[in-house]
């Protein structure tokens, strides 16, 4: 048994963070002691301008402006805010067959209500199939499209450029899920996006209760919660204005702050050295399990990935397969990765195990991985 | 200005076009309730149609924008 412990399922929320960070959150916990956005006092009025600094360092990364950067809990409560903002007072919905929960509970749930209608569009290893799978559905009521950018389950990026553009061309609104792509392809606004959404704590490198919408500001979103914003406190009624409509009551400033150390890293290394390492990395594991018939690999040829690698080791139960290899150290998410509409596409009975390394990860670890995956399934 | 975030926005466009701005946190900058302020030291007039052209949102208290 191994005593270090090795994060393979850096999908789900990446460690180690980079030193920046953790001394980001450790400042602003030590330093930050103003509520932001609440008074004038001189507490107040440096969190407050903290928190601005942090919302422009975002809106610079993704091409937004900072007063339509929204500071959320996580990137499922983004997905909640953006899918019942956009979708107040009906209409018609098209989601992927690759979404996580995030978004397709908050779809489906509106649509049981019978609130909204819903479609769901079948994801191929074709791209063109895919974008032409979305316009089929399209219709003159639809007023959004959810689409993640790059599956949680197996890492396929999404044609979300081209969906963009067919959204753009009908006036729907386009919810990306970047939760997996943010941090690692070079997603910006000008993409096509109208509201993105994405976590903090994972290739962006913040801390864990962060999350992102961010608008391009073309579709108003109705603010399902409503309580303290620190403005217009004499009016009964939600300010309708990004970011406060949608950030009601304190906000988590030491996650904030960390989250724009992270961006900063981010930026410094460069998403472009971020994939092609975490990539290398990938095709090195799968590299080393190749000859193998019993492990099963889910990437298709010709499909394009961000670096997740979903597999399954012959008759072994992913879980099994994931309490095997954590019993050597090594971390990996197994099971249905809370996305049962992306494993039923997939035909997943049991779920996959999921490897998922991050910047921090090294090479020489996923090949031990695979050696060791090699011989407990023999 | 109906939030921080507004009246940041606001000082950092006007002090790039060398406008002297203030931030200061009114208790009642109107009906609505409390808020933040900007004040401005030079020509309003111009001031305002810089915050108008970057849809910035504010309304004009007295002899200043708030």
């Amino acid at each position: 048994m191994r005593d270090a412990v090795i994060n393979f399922d850096n999908a789900a929320t990446t460690y180690p963070k980079p030193a920046s960070v953790r001394r980001a959150a450790f400042l602003a916990s030590s330093q930050l002691g103003g509520n932001a956005g609440r008074g004038g006092h001189v507490l107040a009025m440096r969190s407050s301008q903290a928190v601005y600094s942090a919302r422009e360092t975002i809106a610079g990364f993704f091409g937004a402006e900072p007063e339509n950067v929204v500071f959320t809990l996580n990137c499922t409560h983004a997905l909640n805010l953006a899918i019942h903002g956009v979708m107040h007072g009906g209409g018609h919905i098209i989601i992927s067959s690759m979404e996580h929960n995030s978004a397709a509970r908050p779809a489906v749930s509106l649509a049981l209500e019978k609130k909204i209608s819903l479609s769901v569009a079948d994801v191929t290893a074709d791209s063109s199939e895919t974008a032409e799978n979305f316009r089929s559905l399209m219709r003159h009521d639809t007023k959004a499209v959810v689409c993640t950018i790059a599956s949680n389950v197996t890492g396929q990026i999404l044609p979300y450029k081209e969906i963009a553009g067919l959204c753009r061309e009908r006036g729907i609104c386009f919810i990306a899920d970047g939760a997996q792509a943010c941090g690692i392809l070079d997603i910006k606004m000008s993409d096509g996006i109208n509201i993105l959404c994405t976590a903090g704590h994972k290739g962006l490198y913040g801390t864990a209760g962060t999350g992102l919408l961010i608008s391009d500001g073309k579709y108003k979103l109705y603010p399902h919660i409503q309580g303290g914003t620190g403005s217009a406190s004499s009016d009964l009624r939600q300010p309708l204005l990004l970011p406060e409509a949608l950030e009601s009551g304190t906000l988590n400033i030491p996650g904030i702050m960390a989250l724009k150390a992270g961006a900063e890293f981010v930026a410094s290394k460069g998403t472009d050295n971020i994939f092609r390492h975490e990539e290398r990395i990938c095709r090195r594991f799968i590299s080393e399990l190749s000859g193998r018939e019993d492990i099963k690999i889910y990437r298709t040829p010709g499909a394009e990935y961000v670096p997740i690698v979903s597999f399954t080791a012959g008759d072994m139960l992913p879980e099994r397969t994931a309490a095997v290899l954590s019993g050597y150290g090594y971390c990996l998410r197994a099971g249905f990765h809370c996305a049962a509409l992306a494993h039923r596409t997939l035909g997943t009975k049991n779920g996959t195990v999921r490897f998922s390394p991050s910047v921090f990860s090294r090479e020489e670890d996923a090949v031990r991985l695979a050696e060791l995956l090699r011989n407990v399934t023999v | 200005m109906p939030s921080y975030t507004y009246v940041v926005k606001g000082g950092k466009l006007l002090r790039a076009r060398g406008y002297h701005c203030e931030i200061i946190r009114n208790e009642k900058t109107s009906e609505s309730g409390c808020g933040y302020s900007l004040l401005i030291s030079g020509d309003c007039r111009k001031a305002a149609a810089v915050l108008e052209n970057y849809g910035i949102p504010f309304s004009i208290t007295g002899n200043s924008y708030a």
